[in-house]
């Protein structure tokens, strides 16, 4: 076998011809192949580039979200309510995430999650995107991000921060995980608030990672600052005055809105129960209700002095009439009313300063209904105060036709109708500011806005006097008194209607402004279901009302004007004219 | 007619500088593209633990062992390469048996082409793509008197090749399978081999070639596919989608080293099979033109190393040479082909410039013996010319 190869070989040399053309041949044919690679290299790269740079860009080009910042929300001095701060959400790519056991248990416990609980979330769900923790603080997210696990990502954005927390929950509200408003101002001024988003375009790896940006589409735009009319410090005390007058009361709920009578700017709007906006993971819907604004409760006879500015406008009684009282009891019909301290005949003052349910009944029963009805309507009860706040409730003023007499007699101190704090809280404005109604505000105000003249001047300093003799020691509320400042007000005491019927559960409130002589502040108290010994609105509502209110004059710096009890020697007069 | 080529230019040098310059130029080149590839794919590996550099470090140590074994390689005669040629042909043989083996053999991505030695994996295939070289070469010298024989001359050649075939498409193989294919008929060829016969014989292996793919629902996919990506981009046509995507987004010029969107975990296989859409997205036409040619002069340098040994009657160095061209011209051309979606997708790397060790080595072990050819042609005009 070898020995013929050899011979094999010796043949070759003879025999093998390498013809040139072969070798020619098949260099042109592999050389004509490296042409055709460099035209479809051209055509790829040149002629086609436009078709295939489209498929490639809706492969990994992106347009991404640049999240805008939210507004602050001030009160009235700059504090901050409502702040924005950076943070991250940490989502994950289910397809893509890579992680051992012991990279998860480190995960879970960043993210403050049960290890079951994350797997659970990456396991679970449809889609690739998930979202493993949202509003992550940026240390945290830094920590996160530290691990290197791949197909964990972090998104931008801001969370918001309630400096307040309970104190301003109701009144400044939140907003959920995609910074939009759901309650309060947050929700009320969202338009406002809310930044517009720019846009950018990414070229993101397949992973997800941005690994280029091509071009800014659009700027954020962050969200414009709001000043509120609120005061943080009025908001301060009214909530803890509040809180502590329903522990004490063993109250089921309660509210306090406190006005500024010469501009309707509202300063404090404080509810209890409460929550903290800061951590929202147990709520409940008790928790959550702005009662001030939209529970409506039977005012009782808070409303009495709109029945007696009816009259007196119409020219019927003066405040030194005398109306019979008929020893606390008056029968329509089969039906009886009664007074708490029954006499045989009070004047038109003291119906209200004794808060006679008798006495206002009469003084209704010579009015024409409507003329009652058009009073409690200009005054705004029955419509929403249309504050932009959610739930905003109108109240219920039956039209004036349907009254029965004995409707309209129980109407007059505050039974048959129902209003909310803060619609009881504006209309006693126009008896505190001289006749004139103005709408509310929740932003701070430079000048008065334009009010509405609901009853003359003359009324509403009759009506204003009559309520100063509420808080005297024989009044029904001389808790209500404020060292130093002369302080006109009313009390509530009204029964619940529970399933139709009145019930032994009572709302006790108290309306009132100070000084009287030049009215600057206006709070309204109201207590709900105070299930202690006392119940009346001026043994429950009127101490806080004191309290607020003497603080609150103080602070603002508001002379005296009352100088039998005032701490000063004298008023001081030149205070008032610089306007604090 | 020796006087017309023993130019005093040629006989300055000892040996092919430029063709030496052009291989060093494709291994740097390559280097540089196979650490650009990998820096994303090695980043999101846990199973290299993260390691950007990591393709980039074993490259460039593929690479100086390479060199090593290339300058070995030069060191040896190429009468001994012959008689070599045999026996290297039966351990490739031996090589391409024993992946097959369980436990021998390491699969990856369903393919059974490994040689599992300790710390080293060994391609068999990539070596006996050269063995196959020197073989044919061997052989066509050998049976010169029966080269217009079917029976003599081409029919024992044939059989050896269809047993290579079976194990490669055992493993499978089939991209090695037509590189080997593709060198043995071209020899043949060269060594001439009756045309009529070679016609024939070139219908009949496409016609196995096309029954080898109709009748494997898996190639016979990729084929389907390869018409039109397009259609299914996110599945079938999903990888050849994204090599086009690449070679259009790199345009005339290129996005620039690094710069490449599609090697970010988009393009599979970036630093071996597809290592040339990379270089099409990071350095445009140009770059593609620059590659192609440095192979185009490789493939035309190793035609004419291979006619002045035939010139000289020295029929095995010739065939060897030419050998080595039609290596490299085919792979280079079949690789890109399918970058370019021009031909259906099959595991054949960039030869030079593609990440993995044992195709480097047998790469740059061929190129030195095509070398040493040059050299001993260079060395007898010497001795001749006075």
């Amino acid at each position: 076998m070898r020995g013929a190869g050899a011979v094999g070989v010796k043949n070759a040399r003879l025999n093998l011809r390498l013809e040139g053309w072969r070798s020619r041949l098949l260099l042109l044919t592999l050389l004509a192949c490296f042409v055709g690679l460099i035209g479809r290299a051209a055509w790829l790269q040149g002629f086609h580039s436009g078709f295939l740079q489209q498929k490639g860009d809706e492969r990994y080009s992106r347009v991404l979200e640049m999240p805008a910042s939210r507004g602050i929300i001030h009160d009235r001095n700059g504090q901050p309510l409502a702040i924005s701060i950076p943070s991250e959400s940490i989502w994950a790519s289910r397809e893509d995430i890579d992680l051992s056991e012991p990279q998860r248990a480190q995960l879970a416990t960043l993210l403050g999650m049960s290890d079951a609980e994350l797997k659970q979330r990456i396991d679970n769900g449809h889609g690739n995107f998930v979202y493993l923790k949202r509003q992550v603080p940026a240390a945290v997210a830094q920590q996160v991000m530290a691990l290197r696990i791949p197909g964990l990502f972090e998104q931008h954005g801001y969370h918001r921060g309630y400096p307040k927390g309970e104190e301003t929950a109701h009144l400044v509200g939140f907003t959920d995980a995609d910074d939009r408003g759901q309650e309060g101002v947050e929700l009320a001024y969202q338009s406002q608030l809310a930044g517009q988003s720019g846009a950018r375009r990414v070229i993101k790896d397949r992973a997800g990672h941005v690994i280029d940006e091509v071009e800014d589409i659009r700027a954020p735009h962050p969200g414009r600052d709001i000043t509120l009319s609120v005061d943080a410090r009025a908001q301060h005390l009214a909530y803890r005055e509040l809180r502590n007058a329903i522990v004490q009361h063993q109250a089921k709920a309660g509210a306090v809105v406190i006005l500024d009578t010469q501009t309707g700017e509202i300063l404090a709007l404080a509810n209890y129960p409460d929550y903290d906006p800061n951590n929202r993971d147990h709520l409940s819907g008790a928790q959550l209700r702005n009662r001030a604004l939209t529970d409506t409760f039977e005012p009782g006879s808070t409303m009495k002095p709109f029945t007696i500015a009816t009259a007196l406008e119409s020219g019927k009684v003066t405040p030194t009439t005398v109306i019979p009282t008929g020893n606390g009891q008056m029968s329509i019909g089969p039906a009886l009313i009664r007074d708490t301290h029954p006499a045989a005949a009070l004047t038109v003052a003291q119906v209200i300063q004794h808060s006679s349910n008798v006495g206002a009944a009469h003084i209704a029963l010579s009015l024409p209904p409507e003329s009652m009805w058009n009073m409690f309507t200009d005054v705004g009860f029955g419509q929403a105060p249309k504050l932009g706040f959610p739930g905003e409730a109108g109240g219920r003023v039956r039209p004036f036709r349907t009254w029965r007499p004995i409707e309209q007699a129980t109407m007059a101190y505050g039974n048959g109708i129902s209003v909310s704090l803060i619609q009881l809280a504006r209309a006693y404005t126009i008896f505190a500011d001289d006749g004139m109604l103005r709408p509310l505000s929740l932003m701070r105000v430079t000048k008065p806005q334009p009010g509405r003249r609901v009853i003359s001047s003359k009324t509403a300093h009759e009506v204003t006097d009559m309520l100063e003799l509420v808080v005297s020691p024989e009044g029904t509320a001389p808790q209500a008194q404020v060292k130093g400042y002369r302080v006109a007000g009313k009390t509530g005491t009204a029964h619940k209607v529970v399933g139709g019927r009145y019930a032994n559960r009572y709302v006790a409130s108290f309306v009132g402004f100070a000084p009287a002589s030049a009215p600057r502040l206006l709070i309204a108290v109201m207590i709900d279901e105070p299930s202690g010994s006392a119940y009346y609105g001026g043994q429950v509502a009127a101490p806080v009302f004191a309290s607020l209110m003497g603080n609150l004059l103080q602070s603002l710096g508001v002379p005296p004007d009352d100088p039998a009890t005032s701490a000063f020697a004298q008023p001081i007069a030149p205070l008032k004219a610089a306007g604090l | 007619m020796l006087s017309t080529l023993a130019t005093p230019r040629l006989l300055r040098a000892e040996y092919d500088r430029t063709l030496l310059w052009i291989v060093l130029t494709l291994l740097a080149l390559g280097v540089v593209m196979v650490y650009s590839a990998s820096i994303a794919s090695a980043e999101a590996d846990r199973h290299i633990g993260y390691r950007s550099s990591y393709f980039f470090v074993r490259q460039l140590a593929y690479v100086a062992a390479a060199l090593v074994a290339g300058a070995a390689a030069f060191q040896i005669p190429v009468q001994r390469w012959q008689r070599l040629a045999p026996w290297l042909f039966g351990v490739g043989l031996a090589g391409l048996l024993l992946v097959l083996i369980p436990g021998l053999g390491k699969e990856v991505n369903g393919s059974r082409r490994w040689l599992s030695l300790g710390l080293l994996n060994l391609q068999p295939s990539e070596f006996m793509k050269f063995a196959v070289v020197l073989y044919a070469a061997d052989y066509t010298v050998r049976k010169a008197a029966f080269m217009h024989s079917f029976k003599k001359g081409f029919f024992p050649m044939g059989l050896v090749m269809f047993l290579v075939g079976f194990l490669l498409l055992r493993e499978p193989d089939f991209g090695a399978l037509a590189v080997m294919t593709a060198i043995t008929a071209a020899i043949l060829f060269l060594g001439g081999l009756n045309w009529r016969l070679f016609v024939v014989l070139m219908v009949l292996l496409t016609i196995g070639f096309v029954l080898l793919v109709v009748l494997s629902p898996y190639r016979f996919n990729r084929l389907v596919w390869f018409w039109n990506p397009w259609a299914d981009p996110f599945g079938k046509g999903y990888q050849l989608t994204h090599a086009l995507i690449a070679f259009g987004h790199g345009g005339w010029l290129g996005v620039g080293l690094g710069a490449s969107v599609e090697k970010q975990l988009y393009l599979p296989e970036a630093h071996t099979d597809f290592l040339m859409a990379v270089i099409a997205e990071e350095l445009g036409f140009v770059g593609v033109l620059f590659t192609i040619g440095l192979f185009v002069f490789l493939v035309w340098r190793a035609f004419s190393i291979g006619n002045r040994a035939a010139s000289m009657e020295r029929y095995f160095a010739a065939l060897t040479a030419q050998g080595v061209g039609v290596w490299f011209a085919v792979q280079t051309v079949v690789n890109m082909g399918v970058n370019m979606g021009m031909l259906p997708t099959k595991g054949l790397t960039l030869p030079l410039l593609s990440y993995g060790g044992s195709g480097i080595v047998a790469n740059v072990v061929a190129l030195a013996v095509l070398l040493r050819v040059d050299f001993e042609s260079r060395q007898m005009l010497r001795r001749r010319s006075p």
